[in-house]
């Protein structure tokens, strides 16, 4: 369970989000808003990446950032996938097997076992690719296959349907719901909480709003659409 | 024509050794000064990038006092030495590799080194692959300062004294020539370090090509 209290992170002078409680337990959590009212720096705090400004964010009831030894080994069980794909050089099945190599896996068992979630997902044509020969939406597949291709404990998914035809979209939806983990996503995509059924959380101007039920939610859905 | 290109090959030997030089500095400098949010990392990149413009002379002079019999480092006597002038050399160029570095690693920072983290690598496992992704525009960058030390003067002959097959270089030589009225000598030199430039801009196209 992931606890937040009170979490402030600001840059510069200016708070991205402030004063969140939240409890993170569910199987999937949405973070709803609009552009620019938090989510990403909500998800990167949660996650590990961001040490928040002010406020305890707390994994199993401890601090890790008290512990860097706690934190370094919390973050092998927690992953975060950027809404813009970051891929590094070298082939799509380097970039899949890259965080099974930080695990200490041999580079050959990595690639194997990349090459599985691979075609899973139906990329197996394109494993010798290198990321300038990607379309963007290619390239967004490749960066959720690197994270679900982990068994964590947490995945924190920012906008992970953006940029994916409805094929794609389709599949992704599918391994995401497969996966044991505790999910949490920020997402535009309103038809996804719709799909993939989870807590929904709004978000706005860095402040949570509240949450909203699944009723509450559809009939929003079906007044916007 | 041999004398032409020995003090070629010793040009580049100086200058390449002094790169290698400042990078084992330059290079940690600017990826602690990257990490930092504070407002003493801004003031020592502002002193830093002020430090850009130099003239070689004023390096090439401050060395020379310190470097002197009577300097506080004069009991290493390498005075009129190629390390003289490696030392110059890779003391004028840290401010453009810190200056050049800085910008492509903020960057690398907030993508590779938050990607690196984001998927469980621990501190120096992220500073490597941060390290691995850039390492085209380092090289880029390298390469800059390369060009700036081949083709300095006033830290070559303040430091270096000129001494034939010793401590002359090509930039040196030319002005050695120009000063005896040999100007076909100092062209078929100033021909040989345009050369030398010319292999420096080619090999960063090359680089840049290859990383896109």
């Amino acid at each position: 369970m992931i606890l937040l209290k009170d979490v402030w992170y600001l840059y510069g002078e200016k708070p991205a989000i402030k004063e969140i409680n939240l409890t993170l337990k569910d199987d999937i959590t949405y973070i709803i808003g609009p552009n620019g009212s938090g989510k990403t720096t909500l998800l990167k705090v949660s996650s590990l990446i961001f040490r928040p400004t002010r406020g305890e964010v707390l994994y199993n009831g401890e601090n890790p950032w008290r512990d860097k030894r706690k934190l370094l080994k919390l973050r092998k069980k927690v992953v975060y996938v950027h809404e813009k794909p970051i891929l590094l050089r070298g082939t799509v099945i380097d970039n899949v097997a890259f965080p099974l190599v930080l695990r200490g896996y041999t580079p050959s068992d990595a690639k194997d076992r990349a090459r599985e979630i691979l075609r899973e997902i139906g990329l197996e044509s394109i494993e010798n690719k290198r990321r300038r020969e990607l379309s963007a939406g290619q390239a967004q597949l490749v960066s959720l296959c690197r994270a679900l291709i982990l068994d964590a404990e947490y995945i924190f998914l920012d906008e992970p349907t953006n940029m994916l035809d409805i094929e794609n979209r389709e599949k992704i939806i599918e391994l995401i719901g497969k996966k044991k983990a505790k999910k949490i996503i920020a997402t535009h995509d309103l038809a996804l909480p719709l799909q993939l059924t989870g807590r929904i959380l709004l978000i706005k101007d860095g402040k949570l709003w509240g949450e909203i039920t699944l009723g509450e939610y559809r009939s929003m859905f079906l007044n916007i659409h | 024509m041999e004398e032409i290109l020995e003090i070629t090959l010793r040009s580049i030997i100086v200058s390449l050794s002094a790169i290698l030089l400042s990078a084992t500095w330059s290079i940690p400098i600017t990826l602690f000064l990257s990490r930092q949010k504070t407002r003493i990392a801004n003031i020592i990149m502002s002193f830093f990038n002020s430090l850009v413009g130099i003239p070689t002379v004023i390096v090439g002079l401050f060395l020379y006092m310190i470097l002197s019999s009577s300097g506080p480092l004069g009991f290493l006597r390498i005075l009129y030495t190629p390390h003289a002038i490696i030392i110059g050399q890779s003391l004028l160029i840290t401010p453009w590799i810190v200056s050049l570095s800085y910008e492509v690693f903020v960057k690398a920072r907030n993508t590779y080194w938050e990607l690196a983290l984001a998927l469980g690598a621990d501190y120096f496992s992220a500073n490597m692959v941060m390290l691995r992704e850039t390492l085209p525009d380092l090289l880029v960058i390298l390469l800059i300062a390369f060009s700036r030390a081949v083709g300095e003067l006033g830290v070559a002959l303040l430091v270096g004294g000129n001494i034939r097959g010793y401590t002359r270089v090509l930039t040196t030589t030319i002005a050695l020539a120009v000063s005896r009225g040999e100007f076909e000598f100092a062209l078929a030199l100033g021909a040989m370090l345009v050369f030398v430039l010319f292999m420096i801009a080619l090999t960063i196209r090359l680089i840049k090509a290859y990383k896109e």
